[in-house]
């Protein structure tokens, strides 16, 4: 940070500066990070520890029955399960409909492409408590209440917006001479996207995978307006209800809270890059 | 003549977009998608509204009775308090997480030692479900387990729990939104920042302006498509808050959205006002945007 | 889209709700959708002799080994699958009600909540069994199910297991402050938890269900009830009398006078068991599963010999009142096998069955007789210290419309105990809010 070219008294105050900055930075990554760290904590007590009046500030007798618990527990096995089925379900369909509009929109020319992309772009502006009453009433009769494509569908429509302004994005950045050259070669416009936009976009399309799988995890209006079920119910549903037949158990929820974060948390850190470049391609446009 | 000219045109159009191969398969490309967003989520919204025009039930469609649900809905206490408190928040809560994440997003675009870890600490709130979140804080502010309910307690900040108060339970829903929030605003400001070339600032100092005036000249100016795009999102994310409402206040305070869940979802008797504030979200949301867009002049091309 | 709905031909409730038209209007844009859907359907259902049974899930893991040993009684004639609900009575009447709604149901047995009869038997979902299911069969059981399962004048299933809201004392504590007997009246019990409070160096006095949910209409209507109010006369709304107010004003000043933590209108059981259990509190209201934690791993100091169970207190000269709760056995209207429905539903109501289950997994019968079995009163503790509490419990407002009640009841009982609202303020409230549920309902 300091350059060389400055006087020993402004070195004095840009260390007094780095100081101060990093103070700063510890503070906020602590903030971040607190709640993770005292849930944890939570977790890993016994249940007098819990109630303890004033609270221990590091576990006295670290346990793990808690998770012990929790992963003999079906019901919450069969919730992660469910979580994934429905994350990776909505991840395939969104990225499958989504790069196939997103290719046209990026790359070729046609008059409604923009009321196209407002279109679809217009659905982040959407509150998606407005349309939980119909789609109730048209799921119910249709009979999709309770299963997995109920959820499926909603958060796939939810995601794409997302997943197609990522992907245009992804798409634009790819040089043209490729495609035109493959198209040289007698390849249709189909073929040109196969061969040669896939391949290339890997990266782009792997960074919206992530995002997507992240935003279907962590959905909870249309799972907790659809699926009443242990069977189909996933991990954001299951966690706040995690009861017995009348007490909910603060050590288990706080477990299971971890069980389901973490892996985000180390996904987050390894991709952390192209997490970053995901989340602000397009809303900076100079 | 004019219409015969205007058919002409409309025609030809008509002939260049479908007849041509490459134009054609950029229509079927986008169908599928396109199809799903219009089966799944607008034509939801006509229903609603038809809904909410009629004195219908989960179970069976009713005769139309104008703008009675309307009235219902606002006479209804719980739904003006949900307002309130809807508005409250989205105010409250944007404003801090847009002046803090300024802040941060000024304060980390340099090279530092140690960016990866604060990067890394941006994301992890954000990465977390919003509504595991709920259960994490609720858990904190507990009155018998909760760490932050007995620290405030102790030295005297509040006196009495904090889930039992609304107004501290709503304090308390506004800063946990700001937790999770702030990294991810300060995140796109920070790329904003960093698309405003360093020579502007270089031309800045030779010139003279203060520290001030090259926030104020310089950096606000050429953020405000950044910062505009930024608070948008925020606001409407903020307005159609469901989960946080729902799961930390354990149903004991009202958003507009939990009203509206709990008419359609839980209630036997209040489809038709339930049905009445989804559009009224949907109507109150969308003018939001349009204001941003119309009177902010936010840039919505997504051309080039 | 008419192949996936399965309605059964020749029942009136399939024809009732099918709704052709609403399905024209709603229905046209998802019938693309709608094939996606049919995989995900549910398959199983009534052939010959095969009956489904739903409840929610039996946490002690001896409802299928009963169901299995009616099956083996009634080999090569009926055989009964369970067919596993949500714990939570919430989200499993959610999804009774919309299989239901939607015509589309195989249940042929339900267990259901007390508080359901009347919104299932309104709505035409459930069978009349009112002849099936005589007066002089109806004494064997204990009055509070048999009310709960009475609606229009007619019964609607038979009762399978209760549960009662009990008070429960620091027989030690009380002792060591010179209380041989726990407390008949609010006052007595004010008046003994601020001497042990103050003896002992106790931190609260009384911890019961406060919170804006279903438990805490049900203790707050025990206040209500036993100050000598009530919610409804037939049709007629009478909560708002000076009777209900003084109950509110007994809940509130509990937190007021200190006895209560302020907390107290956010717990639910979740936070009773520990602020009892863990020795902070005198006197707690619970359900009667709280009994058999005591003294085990999670609560090692406040053991079973150390506490008392009975019943809520009231004011001088007025009737004992403790919410009821529990299970009932109904019957699906929509069931092909409504005879052989209900030789199952007499199996399990009978003795043998709710002494098993009583037995294996502490549910309290109901059956009178099994009150007096010595098996049982050694198994289930709390049939003994809290007979007459359990056997005299006062089931809630039966009325179609209860779920709604109970969201306006919760919302204001809450306020009140808060301080939000005045209790006069809050039953007016409540007076009007209920008024119109019931003329909407009519």
């Amino acid at each position: 940070m300091a350059s060389a070219t400055t006087t020993k008294g402004a070195t004095g105050r840009n260390t007094l500066n780095a100081i101060l900055f990093y103070v700063f930075l510890v503070i906020f990554v602590l903030v971040s990070m607190f709640p993770l760290i005292w849930i944890f904590k939570m977790s890993i007590i016994t249940k007098t520890e819990l109630f303890a009046s004033p609270p221990t500030l590091l576990p006295a007798n670290p346990t793990g029955a808690d998770y012990a618990q929790i992963f003999a527990d079906t019901a919450f096995q069969k919730a992660l399960l469910n979580s994934t089925i429905i994350s990776s379900a909505t991840t395939v369909i969104c990225l499958f409909f989504g790069s196939i509009a997103a290719y046209a929109i990026a790359r070729l020319k046609f008059r409604f492409r923009n009321t196209v992309m407002t279109l679809i772009l217009a659905l982040s502006f959407f509150p998606a408590v407005a349309i939980i009453a119909p789609l109730f009433v048209q799921f119910s009769q249709v009979g999709l209440i309770d299963t997995y494509w109920s959820v499926i569908i909603t958060d796939t429509v939810f995601a794409l917006p997302l997943t197609i302004w990522l992907l245009v994005a992804f798409f634009r950045e790819l040089p043209v001479d490729l495609e035109d050259a493959a198209r040289v070669d007698g390849a249709t416009t189909i073929q040109a996207f196969q061969k040669v936009i896939v391949p290339l976009a890997a990266p782009g399309v792997f960074t919206t995978a992530i995002l997507t799988f992240i935003f279907a995890w962590n959905e909870f209006l249309f799972a907790n307006t659809f699926l009443f079920d242990e069977n189909t119910q996933p991990v954001t549903v299951v966690i706040p209800n995690f009861a017995t037949i009348y007490t909910v158990d603060y050590g288990a929820q706080a477990a299971a809270a971890v069980v389901v974060t973490v892996p985000l948390v180390i996904m987050v850190l390894i991709f952390q890059r192209r997490i970053v470049s995901g989340l602000t391609a397009g809303a900076v446009k100079g | 003549m004019t219409t015969a000219s205007g058919e002409g045109k409309e025609r030809s159009w008509f002939k260049e977009e479908f007849g041509s191969p490459e134009r054609r398969t950029a229509y079927y490309m986008v169908l599928p998608a396109l199809l799903i967003v219009l089966v799944v989520a607008f034509y939801p919204v006509l229903y609603g509204v038809v809904l909410s025009l009629t004195d219908s039930t989960v179970t069976s469609f009713g005769s139309f009775v104008g703008v009675e649900n309307y009235v219902e809905m606002f006479q209804n206490p719980d739904f003006r308090l949900g307002l309130s408190n809807t508005v409250i928040f989205t105010v409250a809560s944007v404003a801090l997480e847009f002046i803090i994440g300024l802040g941060i997003a000024l304060a980390i675009n340099q090279a530092f030692r140690g960016r990866g870890l604060v990067r890394a600490a941006i994301l992890v709130p954000w990465a977390f479900p919003t509504v595991i979140s709920a259960v994490m804080w609720r858990l904190m502010f507990q009155d018998q387990v909760g760490v932050i309910n007995y620290v405030a307690n102790a030295i005297g900040v509040i006196d009495g729990p904090i889930l039992a108060d609304d107004t501290l339970l709503l304090i308390a829903v506004i800063f946990v939104d700001v937790w999770k929030t702030t990294p991810f605003m300060a995140l796109l400001l920070l790329a904003g920042l960093q698309t405003i070339p360093g020579e502007v600032y270089e031309a800045a100092r030779v010139d003279g302006a203060s520290v001030m005036q090259r926030f104020f000249r310089i950096t606000l100016p050429l953020l405000k498509g950044t910062i505009l795009v930024a608070v948008l999102f925020r606001t409407l994310d903020a307005y159609r808050i469901y989960d946080l409402f729902w799961v930390m206040t354990s149903r004991g305070l009202d958003s507009l959205s939990t009203f509206v869940y709990e008419g359609v979802r839980i209630s036997q008797l209040q489809f038709g006002p339930g049905n009445a504030a989804a559009v009224f979200i949907f109507v109150t949301a969308f003018a939001i945007a349009l204001f941003f867009i119309r009177v902010l002049g936010m840039q919505t091309s997504t051309e080039e | 889209m008419t192949g996936i709905r399965r309605e059964r031909p020749g029942t009136p409730e399939a024809r009732r709700y099918s709704r052709r038209d609403f399905l024209k209007v709603g229905g046209a844009g998802l019938a693309g959708t709608a094939l996606l859907g049919a995989a995900g359907c549910g398959g199983g259902g009534s052939g010959s002799g095969n009956l489904v049974f739903t409840m929610g899930t039996d946490t002690s893991g001896t409802l299928q080994g009963l169901i299995d040993k009616f099956n083996k009684e009634n080999k090569g004639k009926l055989k009964v699958t369970y067919r596993e609900m949500p714990t939570d009575t919430g989200q499993y009447f959610d999804k009774i009600k919309t299989e239901f709604q939607a015509g589309q149901s195989n249940i042929d047995i339900i267990g259901g909540d007390v508080i359901w009869t009347a919104q299932m038997a309104a709505n035409g979902w459930v069978l009349d069994v009112t002849d099936r299911f005589p007066k002089s069969e109806q004494s064997k059981y204990l009055p509070a199910p048999i009310e709960s399962l009475t609606y229009d004048d007619k019964i609607w299933g038979k009762p399978w297991f209760t549960d009662a809201g009990l008070l429960f004392y620091r027989a030690d504590l009380l002792e060591k402050s010179g209380f041989s007997e726990p407390p008949q009246t609010w006052m007595e019990l004010q008046e003994m938890a601020e001497k042990v409070m103050q003896d002992q160096g106790i931190k609260y006095g009384i911890v019961f269900q406060g919170s804006n949910y279903e438990g805490g209409v049900c203790n707050a209507l025990e206040y209500v009830w036993t100050h000598g109010g009530d919610v409804l006369d037939g049709d007629e709304v009478i909560i708002d009398s000076p009777e209900t107010v003084a109950g509110l004003e007994t809940q509130r000043g509990f937190v007021t006078d200190g006895l209560a933590p302020e907390g107290v209108s956010t717990y639910t059981e979740t936070e009773t068991d520990p602020a009892f259990l863990g020795g902070d509190t005198v006197f707690a209201r619970n359900w009667s599963y709280m009994y058999a934690l005591a003294g085990t791993s999670d609560y090692p100091d406040v053991t079973p010999e150390k506490i008392g169970v009975t019943s809520i207190p009231t004011v001088e000269g007025a009737p004992k009142a403790n919410c009821q709760g529990g299970w009932n056995l109904l019957i699906s209207a929509n069931s092909d096998l409504q005879e052989e429905a209900w030789e199952f539903v007499q199996w399990m109501s009978a003795e043998p069955a709710q002494k098993e289950r009583a037995l294996s997994a502490t549910l309290l019968p109901t059956r009178t007789s099994l009150y007096d079995d010595p098996e049982v009163n050694e198994k289930v503790p709390t049939t003994v210290v809290a007979k007459t509490a359990l056997t005299n419990a006062k089931p809630r407002p039966v009325s179609p419309y209860y779920s709604d009640m109970s969201l306006e009841m919760s919302e204001q009982f809450n306020t009140s105990l808060k301080g939000d609202e005045s209790p006069e303020a809050a039953v007016k409230t409540l007076q009007d809010s209920l008024q119109q549920i019931v003329e909407q309902a009519s």
